[in-house]
């Protein structure tokens, strides 16, 4: 509970000291979480909900997004609140990559080797990138386990390095998924669950994050 | 299959290569103490550098141990008395190469390798 408590005044004491510099740099927003969580199903949603175009290309093939992706100059605005900042989206993060899991989504060898290598240099900028973050979404995906070494990892750099965050836990519109899961495993953190893909709540986390920036 | 216990004070030693080279010749690691985030991010962006069509990467869980029981605020305040002194988070971390530990499950009450 001590701890619990302590987290939360450091937390508005950084989003306090972040507000007062705000003026002097761009503002950046970034998606980070594992792969296939739907970061850039979300980053799209965002974009085309502010901006009215696409930022990339969502499919269900693992590593989609293998580089940094940034749409400048999104503005969110909510009950009389506005943000404007750049919305980063993230290739996911990955503790193994196997060419050979790319064939099942029907790749020939030498794109799935090359999908792999690309893969793994998006991971390393995806890490060097995140000391440039003012705040980060961590996308999970709620249908599985969310107590993953991927999540802890982000999660434990995001809190040394005082940056900002939100748990969102997506593909709510699923059977499947447990949001609840999601914040019994990371007690007294900011956890939000969503769709990205149909809308659902995503209303309610564009308020958190103007609440929190 | 080869396992290698090394202390946490030998890991922060040496580099991440180190590790690698073992992991890369089949070595399951063990290393007393929990890594810290850095180290963890560190040790993936590692991987990701030597990842070929023979390495895939590794499987990794770095756990404070105390996570998994029940703790009062004056337990987790001596905790962290006795881990400034001792200059490493208590706990356990395992890796091993993702060929063969397949899946690492955590929760609430135990940790699970599956080979």
């Amino acid at each position: 509970m001590v701890v619990k408590h302590f987290r939360r005044l450091k937390n508005k004491i950084t989003s306090l000291v972040r507000r007062l510099f705000r003026k002097k740099k761009e503002i950046k927003i970034g998606l980070y979480g594992p792969v296939n969580s739907g970061k850039t199903t979300l980053a799209n949603r965002i974009c085309m909900d502010w901006l009215g175009e696409e930022l990339g290309k969502a499919t269900r093939v693992p590593h989609e997004t293998r580089e940094i992706q940034m749409k400048e100059k999104v503005t969110m605005k909510d009950d009389g609140k506005s943000l404007t900042f750049n919305l980063v989206d993230t290739p996911g993060i990955a503790t193994k990559i196997d060419f050979e899991d790319f064939l099942k989504f029907g790749l020939k060898r030498k794109e799935a080797k090359e999908r792999a290598k690309e893969a793994t240099r998006g991971v390393i900028e995806a890490i060097k990138w995140l000391d440039k973050m003012d705040m980060v979404l961590v996308v999970v995906d709620s249908t599985k386990n969310p107590i993953n070494q991927v999540n802890v990892t982000i999660l434990g750099n995001l809190d040394a390095r005082n940056i900002p965050f939100i748990i969102v836990s997506n593909k709510a519109d699923l059977k499947t998924s447990s949001t609840s899961r999601v914040r019994s495993a990371f007690p007294g953190y900011d956890v939000i669950g969503i769709s990205a893909k149909t809308g659902l709540m995503v209303n309610d986390l564009y308020k958190m994050i103007l609440k929190k920036l | 299959m080869r396992i290698k216990l090394i202390p946490y004070e030998r890991l922060k030693k040496e580099k991440p290569k180190n590790l690698i080279k073992d992991l890369k010749e089949g070595t399951i690691i063990l290393v007393d103490a929990k890594l810290d985030p850095k180290e963890e991010a560190d040790l993936i962006e590692e991987t990701m550098k030597v990842v070929s069509e023979k390495f895939s990467g590794i499987e990794l869980s770095s756990m404070d141990l105390t996570e998994l029981k029940e703790t009062t605020n004056f337990e987790r305040f001596k905790n962290m008395i006795i881990e400034r002194i001792m200059g490493k988070k208590r706990g356990l971390t395992i890796i091993g190469p993702a060929k063969i530990i397949k899946k690492i499950e955590k929760n609430p009450e135990e940790l699970l390798l599956y080979m």
